[in-house]
């Protein structure tokens, strides 16, 4: 099983309350973006495109937990910009720990290996590290050669010394089906706890716009990498997504599931999408015209199937009636049942 | 997308422009094309002082017009109502436009034919 099963109990019980409690809107992950900057530039990212002094800028750790402390989500992503560059990250890290929050410490490995000593391994503390495919892959989609093989040697350096290490790989039109797959065995064979995957979004600003996928080739890509998966494969993702992005299953985006903030503040409406900021949560929630969101509805959402829009859909479906509960179960028992 | 449609990274390089607004609806156009400008910018108040800066946030409702904006000159952040501003200019460089990734796949091509 990926996920342990003190952060399924833990999430499980988060999703239960609030259900019971009625709150039609919720976060599940907060995407903590404490700096810009980076020490790579790739090819599909539109986060990094901004001028040195907004790049030098950063959050505190107590910006950090208060952020955490006001949105309530049980899972914190770190992503960036390299969160490993941030001089206090191993202290914004212990502060989101001691709060029993689930951390995805999202990161590009490159510093990996210098920084590790700074942090404790803890069942609240992943490494996801970037891995866009085989080293080949990996190294086009970074615009850098050498980073495949530094980030292995990070994944098995923190593996060996107790922390659990999940990868995150975004995919684009590309991507050859046969080799993903064998990148999946790849990475199961070094021991991750899970995989994440999910298809690359269309930033406005990433320095490569003719990768993106649209949302029928989504379905036929994922289709077909996950179709006939093999038992030994772990997806650090809800069973229910997966469907979806094999064009299973049908969800509306919940772009407040995963709510994003950064050193502009909070961000309207998503992670991906930046139509402006607010300086708190509730303002967030209550001010964010939801419904100009999603499927159908913004010429920018139209062929986003990415995980941290439709994975709080898919987690609310599990939770929200017995044939979501039951098609969760047996998603994730008979994953290659059609 | 069409042939003939660039993508959104190189649509058109703003960098030297120059807007003086002379009604409300321009003024909202050329902010909202300065919060979408990976750029510094220099915004010229009404009051004479100019202020140089990158341009994070805007908010127009019926009751507040802002622009919320880093200034390279010092930290914190500056808040600018939308009436006290006579222009702006795209002054510094736009991060986000240009043809980097096209330069790294020529590498690539060329490492592959040696």
């Amino acid at each position: 099983m990926a996920v342990p099963i003190s952060q399924m109990f833990t999430v499980s019980s988060y999703v239960i309350a609030q259900k019971i409690k009625r709150v039609k809107r919720y976060p599940l992950v907060l995407m903590l973006e404490p700096i810009f900057r980076c020490n790579l530039a790739c090819a599909g990212c539109g986060k990094i495109q901004y001028p040195d002094h907004v790049l030098d800028r950063r959050l505190t750790p107590e910006q950090c937990w208060a952020a955490s402390d006001e949105c309530g989500a049980p899972i914190v992503s770190i992503p960036g910009g390299e969160p490993l560059i941030h001089p206090e990250m191993s202290e914004i890290v212990r502060g989101l720990v001691e709060r029993k929050k689930y951390v995805y410490l999202c990161t590009n490995a490159i510093l990996l290996e210098r920084k590790i000593d700074e942090y404790q391994p803890s069942k609240y503390l992943t490494f996801s590290i970037h891995m866009d495919g085989l080293r080949n892959e990996h190294d086009l989609a970074v615009c850098r050669d050498g980073v495949y093989d530094v980030a292995v040697k990070a994944i098995k350096t923190a593996l060996k010394k107790g922390f659990r290490v999940t990868t995150n790989t975004t995919l684009f039109d590309d991507a050859n089906t046969d080799r993903v797959r064998s990148f999946f065995d790849e990475m199961m064979d070094l021991g991750v706890e899970g995989m994440m995957i999910s298809p690359g979004y269309s930033y406005d600003k990433a320095p490569d716009q003719k990768s993106f996928l649209k949302r029928d080739r989504t379905h036929e890509l994922f289709s077909r990498l996950l179709s006939n998966r093999k038992r030994g494969w772990q997806f650090n993702q809800s069973p229910l997504f997966l469907e979806f992005l094999m064009g299973k299953r049908d969800y509306q985006c919940t772009p407040w599931g995963n709510p994003t903030y950064n050193v502009f503040g909070w961000q309207k409406p998503c992670y991906l999408l930046q139509d402006g900021y607010v300086s708190d949560f509730a303002t967030l929630l209550k001010e964010t015209d939801w419904e100009n969101y999603g499927t159908g509805r913004n010429e920018k959402c139209k062929d986003c199937m990415v995980h941290c829009g439709y994975e709080a859909t898919a987690v609310e479906d599990t939770f929200s009636s017995w044939s979501g509960f039951a098609g969760t179960v047996k998603a994730t028992l008979f994953p290659n049942a059609t | 997308m069409s042939q003939d449609q660039l993508p959104p990274n190189q649509e058109k390089d703003l960098q030297g422009s120059v807007f003086r607004p002379s009604s409300e609806e321009e003024l909202s156009d050329v902010v909202d094309q300065a919060f979408d400008y990976r750029g510094d910018v220099t915004i010229e108040l009404k009051s004479g002082e100019s202020i140089v800066g990158y341009v994070f946030g805007r908010t127009k409702t019926d009751s507040r017009a802002d622009v919320g904006v880093f200034p390279t000159a010092k930290p914190g952040q500056l808040t600018i109502q939308y009436a006290d501003i006579a222009a702006i200019t795209f002054s510094g460089k736009d991060t986000a436009y240009g043809q980097s990734w096209e330069a790294w796949i020529q590498k690539k091509k060329e490492e592959g034919r040696k």
